[in-house]
């Protein structure tokens, strides 16, 4: 396959003009006279070159032989690999295109690579029949190259696993027991279930010719699985390629899409599956809505997590009612303290339980917890049981009462011994007893053995075989002192002593803190799963809410997909029926993720077709074009050559006259290892690869030049008008600064809000313009943040005279209000007669631009009933934002020359002179915070001194 | 055969100024034809036309509650019952900066000039000096001295040129402030577009110009023959040419192309643009600008413009 070709072979005929070339290099001219000649440069405009060397060295001469030659060479185009291939035209063309969820990634060149097939179909007239193995209704009929070409520009890749087997049956029905002349698998790669028949349903066609089409699986990178442990979220992630490590970043969003922490998979070589902890705060991670690999968008590479990792609604119930003049010995001051900063905690306000449970249950909490309840009312059992086994996890406390409830209480975990065991005491050999080490398993593992506690009385729980499995902490004696059950869905917890300090110091240790809050974080987010469900048939029929689409990200689309039964406690996996996506409403959505928990990607394997298959690689990138290299090279001699001429000229002559003899061989030295370092180094060393030591980073520079100098700096909206009046605006207003005032500024600076750094500049002009696309929710939350910390953006909206029409709003108006839409603004107020921007360096009255009338808003001033108590606000008491009409850019902006770009309306020059001082005054504002409202207080100030 | 060109040393301040003076000894006064006339408070010799400090009567007025008894003019006020104040008109000093490039293309000069360019720009500047002190200018040097209102400002300027350090290029022009006028007198060999670039924001803030552009008559006609390798005395460039009598006119055509353009430029500008060849007389030179100056252009043919 290393076959070379031309693209352009009669360029090679330029070839034969090397000796040419040779014969004109060989040519010298006569020394010239001397002359100094001042207007040199305007000699130079009319002097065409038409030098050469007196007696250029052979090797040198080979040099720029060789130059040329690759030069005539690369302009051939010489190609490796170049693809070639012949149908089959015994019968018709089969193309079998998978359109799962990995082929999104290289979606455009399988279309391409089957364009081509279908070309040479129909250049070899042979009927081509199309099958999609991630679609449910194929029609697979052999048709005309058009027809099919037609059905390939409305396929789309799927977010599904594909179904090759039901894909290759349809095929069967259509073809109808025809022959096949060739058959085409385009693969996404991946084994799915049903190959193997799918394989062995195609041999029965006996095509003539099958060829594989794979692509570098890429795209073949899937999120199988995520966990939330006490501290980080473990994600799983599989490959299909295990060849080389890999590293991906994978992030976790929001419901609005931002990220809100990420975590990196590594793939050591030769393994398929790896784990990313994510690590962020047990608040922020109830915030996760999907976790989604970087820089791969397809359905597989997202998993949606759906609310069952949610922060947790707890009830709490207490067997005495006791009396709120001493909190401290009531059992739920510690539980309510110790959890209210991570759950939602949910008290009765009725000490009745037949009441208070009832009402609790309605509630749909994720857990209850009860502190030393010994019995509870009759009635209130059965709806606890059926809350529990629907997912439901009770934790309860003993104490003087449950010690004293009767034995065959179905609501505790462990059968439990009739009366408490006391440690220690006067009537007592033994000790109060320490914690033991937490066993490995369970929701404490890898916690710290907790020294500080020491248990004085606990219920007891009677031997049984399995109490050691279902003991979560038990003191150093062995007893137990958290027990465990599960229920069906839901799970029974027990503390083996009181929630308060008189059995044990637990609730007063900070371990107290970290074990209730891992036991609730086992529990069911939601509740107890639809309680409108009876107790058996807890399987709930749920709706589809938002679909995952190819590219990985959530729609609204929901046509087309049947409702899904969710069983509690199982995750179910998608289908053709259901698609990856969430089921429920918004209120409370299951997650239905592509792959199931666990899943690993295998290779696909076409071997039971039985028959010799042809692989080939996709269509582009495939074939390798020497020219780029060819063109280095020529590039790499062309820079060679220069050296050696200069060097030729007497460049190095400045060299000390001793040094001179030497300097030949050091300007070799230099050719020779600038060549080298071309010739070897196929990548130039870029900032990313310095030594890790020297503590730089990439853009280091750019941000100390941004640091040394102020500059204003501009939004680019990417209408390129509107940027360039804003840069020549801020241009003039550069210059009129630095002319009148000690402010010099550095050039304006266009800025991409979505990724360049803001809080370089005091002042962001902002000009809106309704044509241009409406910028991203996360730049203009980008923006709320940089006025949050103290910027100030100028929103100019440049519509002062459109709007005097009918009083409403303008296009530019209307998408301001849009993008104030999500910021939070303060109230506005024009600016009044004596605000500090009318005077912080010229005495102004208004604040004119192009256009004069539009008033200027900023924030609207505290009252003087609060001005009195007011804190300074983050900002220096400087207005975060600032809206004009008057298209101030307008009036400042400046050609090349100085002279104005646009006409103020009307047209006085007096209105730009106040339109620069409007700008300057804005600036002094931006840059001395409330210094000049001081100044305006100096005389009350000194007076109040006494001077 | 020797070189046409050559580079000579800096001519010293008080030979030129000696020069310069006999010169300007030549030329009358020149009061310039300021038509706006800056706002300062040194006294000059052109009339605002209305009350201020100054030597010419301007009017009589009563005398008003609170001024000084001293103003009374009493040889007026005797004549009838009323007491009267003599006002004198306001008559203000106009600044002109004079500036000479000295870069080295200047210290050029070839075989057919009695002088070097860098010469005979310092010879036109303080001529120029002398002959505005005589009026009661006020002189000033961009970037090497700061306005003076004196009878021996030429001096004063040798003597600071004479103890400034080297500066090429256009000069810092900051510190110009208001409406004066600014005297540029250089080879200007830039293409016309950057030299224009430079000049124009002065223009653009109020200052009326005058350019002199001072050649060597080597650089217009071109007398070079045969093999030709070329040198840029400030940059140190090499440029080598076959046959140079074959690019004479493309060179000359191109030459002066620049030229125009540059005047064509200034004269939009609102600028005056004079020529000037070292071939020729300094005096020539001198009238032209003191024509434009005094708001009256030369029209003898001695000065080209």
């Amino acid at each position: 396959m290393n076959a070379l070709a031309f693209a352009n072979p009669l360029i090679l005929f330029g070839l034969l003009s090397l000796p040419v070339i040779w014969w004109l290099l060989r040519l010298t001219p006569p020394r010239p006279k001397a002359e100094i000649f001042p207007p040199l440069r305007i000699l130079a405009t009319v002097l065409k070159r038409e030098e050469t060397p007196a007696q250029s060295p052979w090797w040198l001469t080979l040099l720029r032989m060789l130059l040329a030659a690759a030069v005539i060479l690369a302009i051939a185009d010489p190609v490796m690999n170049p693809r070639a291939s012949s149908l089959n035209s015994a019968g018709p063309l089969a193309l079998v295109i998978d359109n799962g969820w990995s082929s999104s990634v290289d979606w455009e060149r399988r279309v391409e690579t089957a364009n081509m097939l279908i070309d040479e179909a129909e250049s070899a007239d042979v009927p081509v029949s199309l099958t999609f193995t991630a679609d449910t209704n194929n029609e697979p009929t052999a048709g005309t190259a058009s027809a099919a070409r037609d059905k390939l520009a409305a396929a789309e890749p799927k977010p599904l696993v594909p179904d090759r087997l039901r894909a290759i049956r349809t095929l069967q029905e259509a073809l109808d027991g025809n022959p096949l002349g060739t058959v085409a698998l385009i693969s996404d790669g991946i084994a799915a279930p049903g190959d193997n028949d799918a394989m062995t349903a195609l041999a029965a066609f006996a095509p003539n010719d099958v060829r594989l089409y794979q692509g570098e699986g890429r795209g073949a990178v899937a999120l199988t699985g995520a966990t939330n442990n006490s501290e980080t979220m473990a994600v799983t992630a599989t490959r299909l390629d295990t060849a080389a490590p890999q590293q991906l970043t994978v992030n976790a969003l929001d419901q609005q899409g931002r990220s809100l922490a990420s975590g990196t998979v590594d793939f050591a070589a030769g393994s398929g599956t790896a784990t990313a902890e994510i690590s962020a705060p047990f608040e922020l991670r109830n915030d996760f809505a999907r976790l989604s690999v970087e820089g791969l968008a397809t359905a597989g590479s997202t998993h949606l997590l759906d609310d069952g990792f949610k922060r947790r609604r707890i009830a709490l119930i207490s067997g005495e009612s006791g009396s709120d003049f001493q909190p401290l010995l009531q059992p739920l001051y510690y539980i309510n303290r110790a959890l209210s900063p991570y759950a939602d905690i949910i008290q009765t306000n009725t000490a009745d339980l037949a009441v208070a449970i009832p009402q609790i249950l309605e509630n749909n909490p994720s857990a209850i917890i009860m502190a030393d309840v010994g019995r509870l009312p009759a009635e209130t059992y059965e709806p606890l049981e059926r809350w529990i086994a629907r997912g439901g996890t009770l934790i309860r406390f003993a104490g003087p009462r449950l010690a004293a409830a009767p034995a065959d209480d179905p609501l505790v975990p462990v059968r439990l011994r009739q009366g408490e065991r006391a440690l220690g005491g006067a009537m007592s050999w033994s000790e109060p007893q320490s914690l033991a080490d937490f066993p490995t398993f369970g929701p404490f593992a890898g916690m710290p053995r907790a020294t500080d506690i020491t248990v004085t009385r606990q219920v007891l729980a009677e031997p049984t075989p399995d109490l050691a499995e279902r003991t979560w902490a038990s003191l150093a004696d062995g007893t137990p002192l958290v027990t465990t059950r599960d229920v069906d869905a839901g799970r029974l917890v027990l503390f083996h002593t009181s929630a308060e300090a008189t059995w044990s110091n637990l609730p007063l240790s900070g371990n107290f803190v970290e074990m209730l809050r891992r036991v609730v974080q086992m529990a069911r987010a939601g509740g107890a799963t639809s309680a409108s469900a009876g107790s058996e048939s807890a399987a709930a029929t749920l709706p589809a809410y938002r679909l995952l689409t190819a590219d990985g990200l959530l729609s609204t689309e929901t046509s087309g997909v049947r409702p899904i039964m969710i069983r509690a406690g199982e995750t179910p996996s998608a289908t053709f029926d259901h698609p990856p996506g969430l089921y429920g409403t918004e209120d409370g959505f299951s997650a239905v993720n592509l792959l199931p928990p666990g899943a690993e990607l295998a290779a696909f394997d076409p071997a039971p077709i039985g028959r010799a298959v042809t692989r080939e690689s996709l269509a582009g990138g495939e074939a390798v074009s020497l020219r780029p290299a060819l063109f280095a090279a020529a590039f790499a001699m062309l820079i060679l050559d220069s050296l050696i001429v200069l060097f030729i000229n007497g460049a190095f002559s400045r060299l000390p006259k001793g040094s001179r003899r030497r300097s030949g061989a050091a300007a070799a030295t230099i050719a020779a290892v600038a060549f080298g370092l071309l010739a070897f180094q196929p990548h130039p060393v870029s900032a990313q690869e310095m030594p890790e030591g020297s503590g730089a980073k990439a853009g280091d520079e750019q941000i100390l030049e941004h640091l040394d100098t102020t500059h204003l700096a501009y939004v680019t909206t990417g209408e390129a008008d509107v940027d360039r009046i804003s840069e020549q605006g801020l241009e003039g207003l550069t210059e009129f600064l630095t002319y009148r005032t000690t402010l010099e500024p550095g050039a304006p600076v266009g800025l991409d809000i979505t990724k360049d750094e803001l809080s370089f500049y005091p002042i962001i002009y902002w000009p809106i313009s309704a044509n241009a696309p409406m910028p991203s929710q996360a730049a203009i939350s980008r923006i709320d943040a940089y006025m949050r910390n103290g910027g100030t953006v100028l929103f100019d909206t440049r519509d002062q005279y459109s709007s005097l029409g009918g009083g409403g709003s303008t296009p530019n108006g209307e998408r301001l209000q849009q993008i104030l839409a999500n910021i939070d603004i303060p109230p506005l107020e024009p600016v009044p007669e004596n605000h500090v921007l009318a005077r912080s360096f010229y005495l102004l009255t208004n604040f004119p631009g192009r256009y004069n009338g539009s008033a200027l808003w900023v924030e609207a001033r505290q009252d003087a009933r609060n001005s009195a108590n007011q804190v300074s606000s983050g900002g220096d008491g400087v207005s975060p934002i600032m809206i004009t009409g008057n298209d101030l850019a307008g009036a400042w902006a400046v050609d090349q020359q100085g002279a104005p770009v646009l006409p103020t309306v009307p047209p006085d020059d007096m209105q730009r002179e106040y339109a620069y001082r409007a700008g300057v005054n804005i600036m002094m504002y931006m840059l001395t915070g409330n210094y000049k409202a001081d100044q305006v207080h100096v005389p009350a100030l000194l007076e109040r001194l006494g001077q | 055969m020797a070189s046409i060109g050559q580079i000579v040393e800096q001519t010293p301040s008080s030979e030129v100024l000696s020069r310069a003076q006999a010169r300007a000894a030549l030329v009358p006064d020149c009061m310039v034809e300021a038509k706006r006339i800056a706002n300062t408070v040194i006294a000059g010799w052109h009339g605002r036309r209305k009350r201020g400090m100054g030597e010419n009567f301007w009017q009589f007025r009563p005398y008003a509650e609170g001024e000084s008894l001293s103003r009374i003019d009493w040889r007026r006020s005797a004549r009838d019952d009323h007491t009267y104040v003599r006002d004198r008109e306001w008559e203000a000093a106009h600044t002109i900066w004079l500036w000479a490039d000295m870069s080295p293309s200047m210290m050029y000069k070839s075989t057919f000039a009695m002088v070097s360019k860098e010469s005979r720009a310092l010879v036109l500047m303080l001529a120029l000096a002398e002959i505005l002190a005589r009026s009661g200018e006020r002189i000033g040097c961009p970037g090497i001295m700061e306005p003076v209102s004196a009878r021996n400002a030429a001096e004063r300027l040798a003597a600071a040129i004479m103890h400034a350090p080297v500066t090429t290029g256009l000069p810092e022009t900051a510190m110009i402030r208001g409406q004066s006028d600014i005297v540029l007198i250089g080879d200007f060999l830039d293409d016309a577009d950057s030299v224009m670039s430079r000049i124009s924001p002065l223009g653009k803030r109020g200052l009326r110009g005058h350019i002199i552009e001072v050649a060597d008559p080597a650089e217009e006609t071109f007398p070079y023959t045969g093999r030709t390798e070329f040198t840029d005395p400030e940059t140190g460039e090499k440029l080598t040419s076959g046959r140079a009598e074959m690019i004479r006119e493309d060179y000359q055509r191109a030459y002066l192309a620049r030229r125009e353009a540059l005047g064509e430029g200034l004269r939009r500008l609102g600028w005056s643009f004079t020529f000037h060849r070292t071939d020729h007389l300094a005096s020539e030179a001198l009238v032209a600008v003191h024509g434009q100056l005094s708001g009256m252009p030369a029209t003898f043919p001695g000065g080209r413009t």
